[in-house]
């Protein structure tokens, strides 16, 4: 048996040293073929922009992409530049859809794209319609950054910003009557996760809060606070459909801890039980 | 009435005397521990699994827009639906973990020699089984986990030359894990395997029985006096008790740690189109993933590792000294230490890497 086996090492050994020796293509193909995890994306916009031949403001570009929310929610170069990410020679050919940097008053119809119910409100807006006449009214950029976009949230309206244009009055205003709700969501965002790391699939009620806070961060770009204020119940009923399911995952996970402890306590005891059982017989 | 009931169903089954002759009649060895019992211990486990199983065929559908949805619905609107999915989930890899300590029990013990070599054979292949089990299992749910952790473990036969892709393309059923995979893996792991396993299984018990359980190298009890006793209850008590403090672990970890075998990525629906970052097999799968990982020549890696399956499969065969107490074979010792680590420090390492 031994030699059998001596001799299956010497086989294994001399095929898989003489594979790697001299059949350098094969070689090759198995020593850098990617494994399943490990694969990683070839995007051409990045490892350009990365690389020294960038000036050093275009190179910030990806720097301060990788910390935004869209890098996280996967949004890529060409979601937004248009351009084909995966091959170098076309990721600026303008037949692959490539538009580059937009000019200031086109930001709007640029991030419209995805955010459609946005630039709606915001075109009906002061804001919205300052730029459209004037050319110089803020666009999405002005408060929300071009690159390092973060998740937005209520500090946004901050006095820093908006007296950059104008007095804060209006926007203390417009926060004032966004704070509830805007708590609302960040709470039950939170509870949400609280759930998911439960174990529980709490997808759908993602979806939920997403469409409830895009909706309502829409209605707050027409920078009509009077509205906000009329439409916030709305709001908040479909909020609390949301944390009253929430709330019933807790229950239920409640009931199953409580259901599985007490099964542990009885075997527990059963053990304890067939444990000193058998003590009897050994004596 | 009672007893005529009982005593006409005697008269024709004989179940008294089918006890006496199958437990009380049937003597073990004086000074045998608990470790013995881990054979029934990993049974129970299996049986657990199957009844669990049964339960998640209920409401589970086997295709890709399907799966994840019927998982959660499982777990979330079928009443008590969380009970058998938590179970089959911890059980699998409780069981795992038992059978592993199940088999260096015996080889401490050296129970594996003559005339035990098949039933070592037999055990080993229900282990690679219960892998193969594993493997085909944590696809079904379609999440994130299942499908990149698949993709990885799928990828493996293509490091064999020649037939390599064809084997890799027969698992998965294509070039890339899709639905026909997740139907293989699917019947595979309710039709196919199970067979297979009983099969295997009623050869193992059959031996263990008509071999006899070995003696403890250890007692000195029992070389001082080769006494034996009862199955029942002297051995029977022992198994009962070890299958409680199973359970008890079992519904422990469902209470206090019921995401511990559960990470989130296995509880994100799969998305072909997004690698998710530090996608890792199970914990069982570790030390060969990472050994795979470490040599560069994946040919190398992949023939390795059948070598190394190929010598535990037949240990028995390749240690043909006699001598029964391992305290006597310093080598041998040092060899399963030393194996021991290689492990435990290739599954650390895997999972950290």
């Amino acid at each position: 048996m031994r030699y059998i086996f001596i001799s299956l090492i010497a086989i294994l050994m001399l095929a898989s040293s003489s594979f790697a020796s001299y059949r350098e293509a094969f070689e090759k193909e198995f020593l850098f073929k990617s494994w399943g995890g490990e694969e990683t994306e070839v995007n051409a916009c990045i490892d350009c922009h990365s690389s020294d031949i960038m000036k050093k403001e275009f190179q910030n570009v990806t720097q301060a992409w990788k910390k935004s929310w869209h890098y996280q929610n996967s949004v890529l170069c060409d979601d937004c530049h248009g351009g084909d990410s995966k091959d170098a020679t076309m990721s600026m050919s303008h037949q692959r859809g490539f538009i580059g940097t937009p000019k200031y008053t086109e930001v709007p119809e640029f991030c419209g794209k995805c955010h459609i119910g946005i630039l709606r409100n915001y075109l009906e807006s002061g804001h919205g319609k300052a730029l459209q006449t004037t050319g110089k009214g803020p666009n999405c950029v002005t408060c929300h950054d071009s690159h390092n976009i973060q998740k937005a949230n209520i500090e946004i309206i901050n006095e820093g910003r908006c007296t950059k244009c104008h007095t804060y009055e209006r926007a203390k205003i417009m926060k004032q009557a966004l704070f509830a709700t805007e708590n609302k969501i960040r709470d039950i965002d939170k509870e949400l996760e609280n759930l998911k790391a439960e174990g529980i699939y709490v997808g759908n009620e993602k979806r939920e809060l997403f469409s409830t806070q895009a909706e309502f961060r829409a209605l707050f770009h027409t920078i009509d606070a009077d509205l906000v204020i009329q439409r916030t119940d709305d709001f908040t009923q479909k909020l609390n459909i949301i944390d009253t399911k929430i709330n019933n995952s807790f229950t239920e996970l409640n009931f199953r801890k409580n259901f599985s402890a007490f099964l542990t306590l009885i075997f527990v005891g059963l053990s304890i039980v067939v444990l000193m059982f058998s003590k009897t017989y050994k004596d | 009435m009672w007893q005529k009931i009982k005593d006409g169903f005697e008269e024709r089954a004989g179940l008294q005397s089918l006890i006496r002759t199958k437990l009380k009649d049937y003597k073990v060895p004086g000074g045998i521990n608990i470790f013995y019992t881990l054979g029934i211990v990993a049974v129970i486990a299996y049986v657990i699994q199957a009844l669990t199983g049964y339960f998640l065929l209920i409401y589970y559908i086997p295709h890709p827009d399907h799966a994840f949805k019927s998982v959660q619905d499982i777990m979330n609107v079928a009443p008590f639906g969380w009970l058998p999915r938590t179970l089959h989930i911890v059980v699998s890899n409780l069981m795992v973990i038992v059978i592993i300590l199940h088999l260096i029990s015996i080889f401490v013990m050296l129970s594996y020699k003559k005339p035990r070599e098949l039933t070592w054979i037999a055990g080993v292949c229900l282990f690679f089984i219960t892998l193969v089990f594993c493997l085909s299992g944590y696809l079904l749910p379609w999440s994130q986990r299942s499908f990149w952790a698949t993709t990885i473990v799928t990828n493996i036969p293509t490091a064999f030359p020649v037939i390599g892709d064809y084997v890799a393309n027969i698992l998965r059923g294509g070039d890339n894990i899709s639905g026909a995979t997740l139907s293989r893996f699917f019947a595979l792991h309710v039709a196919f395997l199970p067979p297979i396993f009983l099969l295997i299984t009623g050869f193992h018990m059959f031996l263990v029985r008509r071999l006899e359980l070995s003696t403890p190298p250890f007692s000195t009890s029992a070389e001082k006096s080769p006494e034996r006793y009862p199955f029942y209850p002297h051995f029977f008590l022992k198994q009962v008790f070890m299958i409680m403090v199973f359970f008890s672990l079992v519904f422990f970890m469902i209470t206090f740690m019921p995401t511990f075998f559960l990470p989130e990525a296995a509880n994100t629906p799969a998305d072909p189109l997004k690698t998710p970052f530090n996608i890792k097999p199970e914990w069982y799968f570790l030390a060969p993933y990472q050994l795979f990982k470490i040599i560069p020549n994946k040919f190398f890696g992949i023939s390795l590792q059948v070598l190394l399956a190929l010598i535990f499969l037949l240990w028995p065969y390749l240690d043909t000294k006699e001598e029964k107490n391992i305290l006597k074979r310093p080598l041998l010792i040092i060899f399963f230490i030393l194996a021991l680590t290689v492990w435990f420090s290739l599954t650390l390492w895997g999972r950290h890497s």
